[in-house]
């Protein structure tokens, strides 16, 4: 077996196909013609990041070929034969690309094809915190349905992000195996070429949150060897075409495990003929650590399932959402107080239902007690009930405190699941995530209507409302601590927030008082205090200290940092952030768009590419990647005049964020209403449209100073 | 004088002007004394084994002498002459694992010399088949230590590590009759058949010299790897620097030189006696620093990172600097002018073996029952002569590379453990280097070892070589004088792999290892042979199917015409940079380069110029390669 010989053999192929198939969008659309993959700002990605080059129309698709030619040399080395497979790689994406030129849907459901960008950001999260601990490809057919679906449910199971290529995806299907983006099992499509989507997703990683210059491919090879932890796994007979483009997955880092016999590579190219241990041996060789809680209820428990959602005819049980009070507080207690693993339901279970859906009251109380525990955690762990709930099949948790909603799926209903069960697995979890602080755990459900009425009225009102008060008092005026936030380093090597009261992380998942448990979870790890000493400029929110902390955190990447402006040495972002603001200058004020938001705005950018001016740990001023969150803080760019500038939001971003918008504007500025003077699709996307809205309503911006 | 042979050793220009002004003469003041070689001894052809000559032959055919007074043709000296070195070489090799193993049967867990590895102890005695039911390590040891001396001496058998090489190559060595028997008898029965009047068949000749060099190979040399590192510990890979550079000017230098570990050993172990550390700070250095040279310098480095002052003709470079307090010596590739070079400096040239007194040292004899004793002694006389030190005379070239070294077979399987997935593989194989090497991920193995010879620039050849092959992913194992080359150039450092194709690169940083592994001194070439054949047997095939080659690009010693034969009698080509004694026969030259081939599937190259000798290697690995379709 010559493997090199194989994989020119592919390579040929390929290039066979792409001749052809750019051939037909030259006939059929001429070379003026638009190529492009739906929503994404790096068109061709993969040939981008290579290269360098822009490929935009289908005359450009020719200059694209010439660019993959210029990888193919079929020499004795490994270096020649991994080229081949970059070559190979460059060349699916002209294929699937010349698919989109000539059908604007080639991908039907549930086949994916291209993902946006927008879907890869909001990988970013679960990303860096390993809540998706790896990225599996699937590619070929099993030898039945039920062991394709037996190793999908495993990935899923274990949290990974789980891409298909070929008939697996029929197996899937037949075994009824949930999928699609929120499951984190996507079929991409049944022909080779679309693994290409897969690639494009790790490169684009590269691009969005490792800010690797385009055409560096070297350094893209080492940001997804070092960071992107995907292998792929082939079954049933390989195939020139496949090996082909496993030498393109070997030359990212990424390993191949095949079913049928290989000339293996320790660690790059693997032969498991055993089934049942090909998800062992893929996590292995990529080095794939999964956090194990062994928790025994009857449904699966995994990260994968969070997105899940529970239409109403698949719902069994249903607790708050409006028609039943349901609520959730976790409390601090004395260490006596708590009897550890103690796990207890008061009122019915869900199997006395009379008619389905069943709509009960729910309320749940988790006492924690430990000796580094401090009642600024609460909040902290309280969320974390959100995600754990979520990770139970079959159960969907949406909201926190007393408007929290669950559904509970007729199929893990009739697999068994009950309350109790829930009960375990947020022991379990709080046990496993918080060990630091959490030394014993205590979980008690009510779903008798008079208790859950009575606690929420004796213990969680009060409870909440003491928090909100704290919280109001917490601002960055009052601690003279800040935190430092490196989590995304993984993926983001230059990159780290600083986290403020008033300002969270990016991302919009870590808050002050996230931080603060973080650092006292994990001593030494991506949280750490840093004293708010050697003001330069309050307004600006300059501090010697701060800056000395993110230039040594950045490793010298970025040097000065101002907290509170957006055109002064703004704060770095990841790429996996919600929103991004950006300077509309005709208006006097910044637009914000929110990452779900598909079309262009006022600045004549969609999210995509206002995104891909910033991220990756790069300072750009008049550019800054934000949580939702932080839209309604009177710290949003408050050395440019505050939310006053905000002109423009889409619509669902605006009624968001609207009640504490609105309220923060009154407090600033006497102002009722504001969200009503920001600007919207509904309303206008052209400049001038705008700026006629604008003037209509009287906004802040226009009488603030000029911007720039 | 210029030194145009030295482009390639920048330290040593400076030396070598450093010696005109001192009155120092070197090897190649020597060498231009000696003028043009001996055209009959260059081509093999001068006999000179009876008192009827010398004889020599005409090197030109139908013009001149064309036999012997005797009648021995051409073919039948340059066969003779090269026997004899074989021979030589052998007994040099094996006569220094019978010293090992002597001290094995000392070994005493109260003694000078204890077993260290008693793990490798038990694996050795399971493979020979000693009953260790109820013994304590002291006695099996012992036992051990008597069964190799038999294989010295034994009147039936073969050599026990025969066993070792794969079923095929065994097969070869029987229908030949060239498995070795008793060492000893090796070497003596081919000093019989090259006596006057007796074997003058040229390829009968060649025959017996493969037989007595695989007794070198499998026996003498094994025995001297395998009983040292019981002796003395397997090598595990550890950091060490090489080059001249690493010898220091406020320290009592003492540098080691020759090739028996179990002098050297005792000498590392004296230095670190505390008594001895004081003293040398009593006469107002900061320390002692023992520094290696030639193989004595890779076995102590090999087990514990003692630095290389530099390789075999660096040793007078050593003695120039004027910063060596002592050179203590045991046996083989000493040169006698180490004396007279001395006497330019305060250093003591101290001689140690009765089998290799040197006119003009200080004669310290070392015997193994006062080990430490006797090195207390000669290193107490190397601090004394700190004070003797010209400091107007020392030069210390500020010349050294780190290197990592200690790679025995057991560290190269450990560290390719690193690769091996649970799921797929077992551990403690050396599957993972045949995969890499069937992929194409690198395209075969170099060993590339041997000396330094004057006849070509110094190291240049090493060094060229190597780099041309790793730059074509041909992964380079070293041992001898080559590997100290190869150190001295940074070749053994992690940061070398960029110096490697791709693939042998990947292979650098996933297993955690240099382009260039140093497995040890010229006994060592034993643990290429057990590698080579672990990956054969892996396979199911013979040596000779596999992409690997010997590479000798500098040799000189007669040791080298041993290894170099012994290694294709077991199945591996090997490429000789200098070309041998025996060009005055052109039966006797095609016999060794070509037509030995069909019989034991392989054969000497001889090419000088380093660049085409790796072309050559290259084309011969792709060859192989072609033949078993990867």
């Amino acid at each position: 077996m010559n493997l090199f010989k194989i994989i020119y053999s592919g390579k040929d192929q390929y290039l066979e196909l792409a001749e052809k198939m750019v051939q037909k969008a030259i006939d059929e659309k001429g070379r003026d013609a638009e190529v492009k993959f739906p929503s994404t700002a790096y068109s061709l990605p993969v040939i981008y990041a290579i290269t360098g080059e822009k490929i935009a129309t289908v005359g450009d698709l020719e200059k694209a070929i010439v660019l993959a030619k210029e990888f193919i040399h079929e020499g004795r080395l490994l270096q020649d034969a991994l080229d081949s497979g970059t070559a190979s790689a460059m060349l699916a994406e002209i294929i699937e690309a010349v698919k989109y030129t000539l059908d604007a849907e080639p991908y039907k459901a549930p086949l994916q094809g291209h993902l946006t960008d927008a879907q890869i950001r909001a990988f970013g999260v679960p990303l860096v915190t390993q809540d998706i601990p790896g990225v599996a490809v699937i590619i070929g057919e099993c030898k039945d349905a039920e062991t394709a679906a037996g190793i999908i449910k495993d990935y899923q199971a274990k949290g990974l992000l789980t891409f298909m290529v070929g008939k697996v995806i029929d197996q899937a299907i037949e075994q009824g195996v949930k999928m699609g983006i929120d499951l984190r099992v996507i079929p991409l499509g049944y022909e080779i070429e679309s693994v290409i989507h897969v690639v494009s997703v790790a490169i684009r990683a590269s691009l969005i949150f490792g800010a690797v210059e385009p055409g560096n491919f070297e350094a893209h090879k080492k940001y997804t060897k070092d960071r992107v932890k995907a292998f792929v796994n082939v079954f049933d007979n390989w195939d020139d075409k496949i090996i082909a483009a496993g030498a393109a997955a070997i030359e990212l880092g990424f390993p191949a495990v095949t079913e049928t016999f290989i000339n293996e590579v320790p660690t790059l190219l693997l032969h498991q003929p055993d089934n049942s241990k090909v998800v062992e041996t893929s996590l292995e060789v990529r080095n794939i650590k999964i956090k194990i809680t062994n928790i025994d209820i009857p449904v699966g428990i995994s990260s994968a399932f969070e997105g899940e959602r529970i239409r109403k005819n698949d719902m069994y049980a249903e607790f708050g959402g409006g028609r039943t009070k349901a609520w959730e507080l976790v409390r601090m207690k004395e260490m006596s107080e708590i009897e550890d693993n103690k796990i207890e339901l008061i009122g019915p279970d869900i199997d006395t239902a009379d008619k389905i859906p069943y709509n009960m009251p729910f309320a749940v109380i988790v006492d924690v007690a430990g000796r580094s525990m401090e009642e600024d955690f609460e909040p902290v762990l309280e969320r974390r009930l959100h995600y754990f709930m979520n990770y139970i099949e079959g159960v969907m948790h949406i909201g926190q405190r007393n408007i929290a909603w669950i559904r509970i799926g007729k199929e893990s209903y009739e697999k068994g699941l009950r309350l109790a069960d829930i009960g375990k697995v947020i022991y379990a979890k709080m046990k496993s995530d918080f060990d630091k602080v959490v030394d014993k755990c205590q979980v008690t459900i009510y779903t008798d209507p008079a208790m859950v009425e009575q606690l929420e009225k004796e213990i969680a009102l009060p409870k909440y409302a003491t928090r909100d008060l704290r919280l109001a008092s917490l601002i960055d005026e009052n601690v003279d601590t800040f935190y430092t936030c490196t989590l995304c380093q993984s993926f983001a090597p230059a990159h780290v927030c600083i986290v403020t009261p008033e300002r969270l992380g990016l991302c919009g998942a870590v808050s002050w008082l996230d931080a603060k448990a973080t650092k006292e979870l994990d001593p030494t790890g991506a949280c750490q205090p840093i004293a708010k000493t050697g003001v330069e400029d309050e307004e600006k929110g300059i501090w010697t200290e701060i800056s000395n902390a993110v230039a040594t955190a950045s490793q010298g990447a970025v040097e000065r940092v101002s907290l509170y402006s957006i055109l002064e040495d703004p704060m770095t972002s990841c790429g996996c952030f919600e929103c991004i603001c950006g300077i509309m200058p005709e208006a006097n004020g910044v637009v914000i768009v929110n990452r779900e938001f598909g079309t262009v705005t006022p600045v004549g950018m969609t999210f995509g590419e206002l995104a891909s001016m910033t991220g990756g740990g790069v300072q750009t001023p008049g550019f800054m990647g934000h949580g939702r969150h932080f839209i309604a803080s009177k710290k949003f760019m408050s050395a440019e005049g505050g939310i006053g500038r905000i002109v423009w939001m889409p619509k669902e971003l605006k009624d968001d964020v609207r009640d504490r918008l609105n309220a923060t504007a009154k407090e600033l500025y006497n102002i009722d209403n504001f969200v009503d003077m920001i600007c919207d699709e509904t309303i206008a996307v052209e400049s001038e449209a705008v700026l006629e809205f604008l003037e209509a309503k009287g906004h802040p911006a226009l009488s603030l100073d000029p911007i720039m | 004088m210029s030194h145009e042979v030295l482009e390639f050793d920048v330290s040593s220009n400076v030396l070598l002007e450093k010696a005109k002004k001192d009155g120092a003469e070197t090897i190649w003041d020597r060498q231009i004394a000696m003028k043009a070689k001996c055209g009959f001894g260059d081509k093999g052809l001068c006999c000179r084994i009876c008192a009827m000559g010398p004889c020599r032959i005409s090197p030109v055919e139908g013009k001149g002498a064309q036999r012997g007074l005797c009648g021995a043709t051409a073919d039948t000296i340059a066969a003779r002459n090269f026997a004899r070195m074989v021979a030589a070489g052998t007994a040099a090799h094996s006569d220094h694992a019978r010293d090992i193993a002597h001290v094995m049967h000392m070994a005493n867990k109260d003694g000078n010399y204890k077993v260290k590895d008693v793990g490798k102890l038990m694996k050795l005695a399971a493979e020979w088949k000693l009953d260790t039911e109820g013994k304590d390590t002291d006695e099996i040891a012992h036992e051990l230590a008597e069964k190799a001396l038999m294989e010295f001496g034994k009147p039936f058998g073969v050599q026990n590590f025969l066993t070792r090489a794969p079923k095929q190559r065994q097969q070869i060595w029987k229908d030949l009759k060239i498995e070795p028997r008793a060492i000893d008898r090796e070497v003596v029965s081919l000093m019989h058949s090259t006596h006057i009047g007796c074997a003058s068949d040229a390829e009968s000749i060649f025959e017996m010299s493969m037989r007595t060099s695989l007794a070198d190979g499998w026996g003498g040399s094994m025995i001297g790897t395998e009983f040292s590192d019981i002796m003395f510990g397997t090598p595990t890979a550890r950091g060490t620097e090489a080059n001249l550079g690493v010898i220091e000017e406020n320290m009592v230098n003492i540098l080691l030189h020759g090739h028996d570990p179990s002098f050297s050993e005792m000498v590392v172990l004296a230095a670190e006696v505390p008594e001895l550390i004081q003293l040398a700070k009593e006469v107002g250095a900061d320390g002692i620093n023992l520094v290696g040279m030639c193989c004595t310098g890779n076995e102590v480095t090999m087990r514990h990172g003692v630095k290389i002052a530099g390789n075999f003709y660096q040793q007078e470079m050593a003695i120039l600097t004027g910063a060596l307090e002592a050179v203590m010596v045991d046996v083989q590739c000493i040169f006698p002018a180490l004396a007279r070079l001395s006497d330019c400096y305060h250093t003591k040239f101290i001689s140690t073996s009765p089998k290799a007194k040197i006119t003009g040292s200080t004669y310290i004899e070392f015997n193994e029952e006062h080990a430490l004793e006797t090195c207390t002694q000669i290193i107490r006389e190397a601090i004394m002569n700190f004070k003797n030190r010209d400091s107007s005379k020392v030069l210390i070239p500020q010349i050294k590379s780190k290197a990592i070294v200690g790679y025995s077979v057991e560290t190269v399987i450990q560290h390719l453990d690193k690769v091996v997935n649970s799921q797929t593989d077992v551990f403690n194989t050396v599957k993972p280097l045949s995969d890499v090497i069937w992929a194409g991920v690198i395209r075969g193995a170099a060993g590339v070892v041997g000396c330094n010879n004057p006849q070509v620039k110094h190291d240049k050849s090493h060094i060229t070589l190597i780099k041309e092959l790793i730059k074509n992913d041909v992964i380079v194992v070293a041992t001898g004088c080559a590997a100290q080359a190869a150190a001295k150039a940074g070749l053994m450092t992690m940061e070398a792999k960029e110096l490697c194709g791709r693939g042998l690169k990947e292979v650098c940083e996933r297993v955690g290892i240099p382009p260039v592994l140093h497995m040890g001194s010229c006994v060592d070439i034993s643990r290429i042979l057990d590698l080579v054949s672990r990956v054969a047997i892996e396979r199911g095939l013979d040596n000779s199917n596999l992409p690997v080659v010997g590479v000798a690009p500098e040799w000189m010693s007669e040791k080298a015409v041993a290894i170099g034969t012994y290694v294709i009698s077991s199945g591996i080509d090997t490429f000789l940079g200098i070309t041998p004694q025996i060009t005055g026969s052109e039966m006797f030259t095609n016999l060794l380069t070509d037509k030995i081939e069909e019989k034991v599937g392989a054969k000497f190259f001889f090419e000088e110029d380093p660049i085409i000798c790796a072309q050559k290697i290259m084309d011969r690995i792709e060859e192989k390669r072609d033949r078993l379709g990867i």
